[in-house]
């Protein structure tokens, strides 16, 4: 599909889900729930360390998700609404969110959820000897009190615009018991619609129903998340029906089980995003028309089709598809080579100067692929690429930490709130900035949004932001990749599976025929 | 007896200094595990927070004394990734590979000596070249082939197996059984092959000797002449190779366990590297290291049982 009509056609499925294939599907979203029987996930990945705080991983994140709440969520469009906060607001200045509780929250163990849990929650993501993936959230925080049992206000020192949003996210909203925080990483609690059983550390999560989940008991008696990362066991075991339901089909696989009309499969769109990383700090990448040179080197795509087997939709905006901040202005530049070719030997590379090294991780086997594919496109341009494999802990401790590498890709998962995404990675202080990027536009640009409370203003401040990073190529962003579910006809409310954020999974309204 | 003490306490001695190595070595392996642990969610304020809660910035030799320190008193630590207590983690693992590796070598010695000895029996002749070529199969097909092909015959042509996943023999034996056959006969083909070959070699060596046609003149029937006084002879050098691969097995296993996802030792031992998680490396490869020592032992100390003419001093 051309980008044109895939932009034309995919404003109505953005952040919803597509489903495809599979006639038994309709039927089975006609007939009613029903209670009972527990679901068999084949979980594409391991979890790790369950504790909602500390954990960086998207496995366990999504796992976790059906055993945590979040004082507030967002919904399709990612606005942010209620969730155990019954309201929310926020003070004329910006510098007070007052919540409101909801009554009659139980944790799992039996206790009632109170202000003190909430407080004690955020505290305990706050204070860095916790090691939370999301302290930062609570730079901005001044004090936290609880006037009541039911009410907890928390006071900021300076505005920070996207404070309520990163509360809408596990990582930093969850609410867990009072005292709970030594145990969470193994036993986690909380007070979501399952509770944790047991795990077999590799091998199997077992979740049970909570039968006084505040918004009525799940279906499902309960859930068993087999932890099944290679690709062709997940596959198997859904044909021989071991398993009711998988997530992350790959990518050349994929459309032989869309044609399997035995099965369901529920796609969406977007699950995380791909870009090209070119180091600033590597003398031929300080030049702006070198990047933009690179840039034209790429038919993005081409590269998609290749690498990812067209399970995804180009695009020039890494901001959410639903949300305000997306510019749907902006276009990828288009495979121009011997354009590029000029540009480089004016900016004083010519032909068979430029050797490069690509390091790409083994983790994201479809980056090594897409690595294979650019050496060509960029031996036609006469530039000499060299493909690198390096695995997980390689890549981030080369690439991430020491920033050590001339030319990488990576990819994020929805970055859905604007300031987490482009504050990180193109701030040149963001915490994500492993490229060395220093633009005092962005720069500039990003600390006004974050005390820009107006979202409409906000959002036009990241398409500025999106703009500028365009035309200095700083980084050459690829696409969105679809996220997808395949499962056996007999599993019900599969639509209601997939969180907006596009990673995490919640089974509260799925259910099993009988 | 004495023996067996000198023979044990190198075990804890080679023990000990393969942990020193272990340590060092991981601990000169690029990025460490607070980086594995935040990923591409980190950041330098929050790595160090994590570096310190975990204590990764104490002195090294500090570190290892932690560790040591508490293998000794039956401690052996909590997973730094995963946040599981290593021992009981381990215990499982171990079961889990055990289990395959005892049911893959049952399956190869059972299949193996007969064909071996059925070969050598009738050397140069179309039995041997049946078994040589059966053998020649085995050894040629790397495991995973073997893995793919029982998969889509057994779990998804027939749907007699599960074709992955481990159960543990406590919660359910029949189902532990039935979850590990297919993962062990994987294994055990390529075994069995190996195996074959080798008892096929030492029978024809035997069976060439002295001593057998001094039991043919004697009039004994050939049954008793193959398998009393040929294999008798033959089991040594059988039993000392199957005994260094299950050492062996057990570690390298993980290419059967991750195509069954049967989470075991090998795999365990894989996360562990991946993931900078010390303890738990260090852990496993301990596990590991003793299980392979322990095995040459047992061998050593089954051929006085098998050979009469060996005694240990």
């Amino acid at each position: 599909m051309k980008r044109r009509t895939f932009l034309g056609s995919t404003t109505a499925l953005f952040g919803t889900t597509i489903f495809s294939g599979a006639l038994p599907l309709v039927a089975t979203a006609q007939t009613a729930p029903v209670t009972g029987g527990t679901l068999i996930w084949g979980h594409s990945e391991t979890t790790q360390n369950l504790d909602m705080h500390q954990t960086g991983t998207a496995s366990t994140g999504r796992v976790l998700q059906n055993v945590h709440n979040s004082i507030v969520t967002v919904d399709k469009d990612l606005k942010v609404i209620p969730m155990l906060a019954e309201s929310f607001e926020q003070s004329e200045d910006g510098l007070t969110y007052t919540f409101k509780l909801r009554a009659g929250v139980k944790f799992h163990d039996g206790s009632d959820m109170t202000a003190e849990d909430v407080k004690y929650s955020f505290e305990r993501c706050a204070d860095p000897a916790t090691g939370a993936v999301n302290f930062e959230v609570f730079n901005a925080v001044d004090t936290i009190e609880t006037p009541d049992d039911m009410t907890v206000v928390v006071n900021l020192k300076s505005v920070n615009a996207p404070f309520l949003s990163r509360l809408a996210e596990n990582g930093a909203g969850v609410v867990m018991p009072s005292g709970s925080g030594d145990t969470q990483g193994e036993t986690p609690i909380g007070c979501g619609p399952f509770k944790f059983v047991s795990r077999e550390f590799g091998n199997k999560v077992e979740l049970a129903r909570f039968d006084e989940y505040w918004d009525g008991p799940a279906y499902l008696d309960g859930v068993t998340a087999r932890e099944i990362p290679e690709p062709t066991v997940r596959l198997t075991g859904l044909r021989t029906g071991e398993l009711h339901m998988i997530n992350d089909i790959p990518a050349d696989r994929a459309q032989e089980i869309e044609d399997d009309a035995t099965l369901q499969v529920v796609k969406w769109f977007p699950l995380n995003w791909d870009f090209v990383n070119l180091n600033h700090t590597f003398e031929p990448f300080q030049n702006p028309d070198v990047r933009r040179a690179f840039d034209m080197i790429i038919d993005k795509e081409m590269l998609l089709e290749g690498a990812l087997w067209g399970q995804g939709a180009t695009t020039a905006s890494p901001s959410y598809p639903t949300s305000a901040s997306y510019d749907t202005a902006l276009t990828q530049r288009a495979q121009d080579i011997a354009a590029a070719k000029q540009m480089l030997a004016d900016a004083g590379y010519p032909e068979g100067s430029l050797n490069i090294v690509f390091k790409a991780t083994t983790n994201y086997p479809y980056h090594i692929e897409s690595a294979q594919i650019l050496v060509e496109w960029f031996r036609e341009a006469g530039v000499n690429l060299t493909i690198e494999q390096l695995t997980w802990a390689d890549w981030l401790s080369q690439c991430w930490v020491d920033k050590d590498y001339q030319m990488t890709m990576m990819n994020f998962f929805t970055l859905w709130e604007p300031d987490f995404l482009y504050y990180s990675l193109w701030n040149s202080t963001g915490a994500f900035n492993y490229r060395g990027i220093n633009d005092p536009e962005i720069d500039r640009l990003t600390e006004e949004a974050r005390i820009t409370v107006d979202p409409a203003a906000r959002a036009d401040i990241y398409k500025a932001v999106q703009q500028q990073v365009f035309d200095q190529a700083h980084d050459i962003i690829l696409w969105f990749r679809n996220g997808s579910i395949g499962a056996q006809p007999g599993v019900g409310g599969l639509d209601t599976v997939v969180h907006p954020n596009g990673s995490n999974f919640n089974f509260h309204k799925v259910w099993l025929q009988a | 007896m004495a023996y067996l003490i000198n023979r044990l306490m190198s075990v804890v001695l080679t023990l000990f200094l393969i942990s020193i190595i272990t340590f060092a070595v991981t601990n000169i392996l690029p990025g460490d595990v607070a980086m594995m642990i935040m990923g591409t969610q980190s950041n330098p304020e929050a790595l160090a927070g994590l570096r310190e809660s975990l204590g990764l910035n104490d002195p090294l030799i500090m570190q290892y004394g932690r560790w040591i320190g508490g293998i000794l008193t039956g401690d052996w630590g909590t997973s730094l990734v995963f946040k599981e207590p290593i021992g009981p983690l381990i215990a499982q693992k171990v079961t889990a590979s055990a289990l395959i590796v005892v049911m893959s070598m049952t399956i190869a010695l059972v299949c193996a000596i007969p064909l071996g000895v059925w070969a050598a029996v009738h050397r140069d002749r179309w039995q041997d070249s049946t078994a040589s070529t059966v053998a020649l199969i085995g050894v040629s097909l790397p495991d995973f082939f073997w893995g793919i092909m029982l998969i889509l015959l057994f779990a998804r042509g027939l749907g007699w197996l599960p074709s992955s996943g481990f159960v543990h023999p406590v919660d359910d034996f029949q189902l532990a059984i039935r979850h590990a056959f297919l993962p062990s006969l994987a294994l055990g083909l390529g075994l069995m092959a190996h195996l074959t070959r080798m008892t096929r070699a030492t029978m024809t060596g035997i069976l060439g000797q002295e001593f057998i046609r001094v039991a043919r003149a004697k009039g004994l029937s050939e049954g008793t002449v193959v398998w009393r006084y040929g294999l008798a002879n033959a089991i040594g050098p059988v039993m000392t190779v199957a005994g260094l691969q299950v050492g062996y097995l057990f570690g390298s296993i993980i290419v059967v366990e991750s195509l069954f996802n049967y989470t075991g030792m090998g795999w365990l031992t894989y996360q562990a590297l991946l993931n900078r998680d010390i303890p738990l490396i260090q852990g496993s490869v301990f596990v590991i290291a003793a299980v392979v020592m322990l095995a040459n032992l047992a061998v050593d100390l089954l051929y006085t049982l098998i050979d009469p003419r060996i005694r240990l001093a």
